[in-house]
């Protein structure tokens, strides 16, 4: 088992997640909210890192974020080096395609917030900023905590992304389910089934901790 | 026990600008709702003096949907609404004040009590811009003032249904609207619990002198509440004046 690929899975899951939180509450927030007639077209955008291939998506990444790209190059002007095959273009590669994880649950929690509650609100004067941080936020808490959590465990597991954006270059871009691919194509077996088997734990367990967590705050409203 | 009228006297030092325009409220708009197989219009032009006016009519008459254009939560397809002489909503020269500016109260129907804060919590939202002392002041004098002291730790699914209906009422009041709204805030509760409430709604009222629309289609709360009455049918005022005279 080479544990620098199990930490270097962790801190892209956390960055992501962390990240992600911050995109996805004003993405889910219009989602849920606006009344713009074409909506759909940018929630079917969102979603569809669920329905597209990793290594599709992975592609079009490689190309949006290489050297002879505008984004690709004004990075390498600031820093010398492209996006792909780094870390950093990982983290950025693993948020496209874990975007609909946190998206989806923040705006069903934000839809899920009786309308009634958001008028009250506005009619004793408070804006639509306070609304949303006093009243929808708290009684999303299921829903955000659900999404974050999906996020973080995508992105554990996620593959296609990684190998088209990242490559396999250890202690930068190798993940754990990097490490169970090679373990695989070099027949060893055993090795790839004990990183497997390291990797169904932690996302068993976190998603179980989450979920159950979840009741409880969930509960700490309704019934407390 | 009747609740003292000094209870319920606002508190000069807190009074707003918006509070100087409280006034007659005047409504005079068209909206329309466009569906498949039906079609509504609300075309309502009336004079709301201060005092409770009591929105009577069956369901369906528009009674609601009339609260939800002078609170700004529906836009109305034409017309105006103006207190006194401040103008929040006019179609002609595009006035639309935004819902949270325009100092109305509003007692929904089932109440809207924010689940995850206390009593105590819920009542302070609407004037969180104070500083402590004075929303410390306001809100214990709203609390004792609605019998609700007790309550303000509770959250609103540990107390009774009476309770939460003065708890939506003390909330809407403490902010001192320059207009209140109640949509049928009394329905679900029992003749006793409904009178005690009542008396300390026009005990309020007396010493604010506000104009209260208040909707309902029950006869009795006609009759034991309201100064004037505007009779709804089908989306248009019907009938108006006194209780005794309209029903």
């Amino acid at each position: 088992m080479d544990w620098q690929s199990l930490l270097l899975t962790i801190r892209l899951s956390a960055i992501v997640a962390a990240i992600l939180f911050l995109i996805a509450l004003p993405v889910a927030y219009w989602i849920t909210y606006s009344r713009w007639r074409w909506k759909f077209l940018a929630e079917a955008a969102v979603g569809l890192p669920i329905v597209l291939p990793p290594t599709v998506l992975g592609f079009y990444l490689l190309i949006a974020l290489g050297a002879r790209s505008p984004l690709g190059h004004f990075w390498q002007s600031i820093t010398g080096h492209t996006l792909a095959f780094t870390f950093q273009g990982l983290v950025i590669g693993s948020i496209i395609y874990s975007l609909p994880f946190a998206v989806q649950p923040f705006a069903a929690s934000f839809a899920a917030v009786d309308s009634r509650l958001i008028a009250a609100s506005a009619t004793l004067g408070a804006s639509k900023l306070r609304t949303f941080r006093e009243i929808i936020l708290p009684l999303s808490t299921p829903g955000l905590v659900a999404g974050i959590a999906l996020s973080f465990a995508h992105t554990m597991g996620e593959f296609g992304v990684v190998l088209m954006m990242g490559g396999n270059i250890p202690g930068v871009t190798r993940t754990v389910s990097i490490e169970v691919y090679d373990q695989v194509q070099a027949l060893n077996y055993s090795g790839a089934s004990i990183t497997a088997l390291i990797l169904l734990g932690i996302s068993f367990s976190l998603l179980s901790l989450v979920y159950a967590l979840n009741r409880r705050v969930f509960a700490v409203w309704l019934w407390k | 026990m009747a609740v003292e009228m000094r209870d319920f006297a606002p508190n000069r030092a807190i009074e707003s600008s918006e509070k100087d325009v409280s006034g007659i409220l005047s409504v005079q708009i068209r909206k329309r709702f466009d569906a498949a197989r039906d079609s509504f219009e609300l075309d309502i032009a009336a004079e709301v003096p201060p005092g409770i006016t009591i929105v009577f009519g069956p369901s369906g008459a528009g009674k609601t949907t009339l609260l939800e254009c002078i609170a700004g939560l529906l836009s109305p397809n034409f017309g105006r609404i103006a207190i006194e002489s401040r103008v929040i909503f006019d179609r002609s020269p595009k006035v639309d004040v935004q819902v949270h500016k325009r100092k109305i109260g509003y007692v929904f129907q089932d109440l809207a009590l924010f689940p995850h804060l206390s009593v105590g919590k819920n009542i302070e939202y609407g004037i969180r811009e104070l500083n402590p002392a004075l929303r410390e002041e306001k809100t214990q004098t709203i609390l004792d003032s609605f019998r609700i002291s007790g309550l303000r730790d509770r959250k609103p699914n540990q107390i009774s249904g009476g309770e939460r209906q003065r708890v939506a009422l003390a909330r809407s009041l403490v902010t001192d609207p320059c207009l209140l709204l109640l949509d049928e805030p009394l329905a679900a509760l029992d003749g006793p619990t409904k009178s005690k409430i009542v008396e300390d709604l026009r005990i309020w009222n007396a010493a604010h002198c506000i104009p209260i629309l208040y909707v309902t289609h029950s006869r009795e709360e006609v009759l034991t509440l309201g100064d004037r009455v505007l009779m709804l049918e089908a989306g248009k005022i019907i009938a108006q004046g006194l209780p005794q005279e309209v029903i």
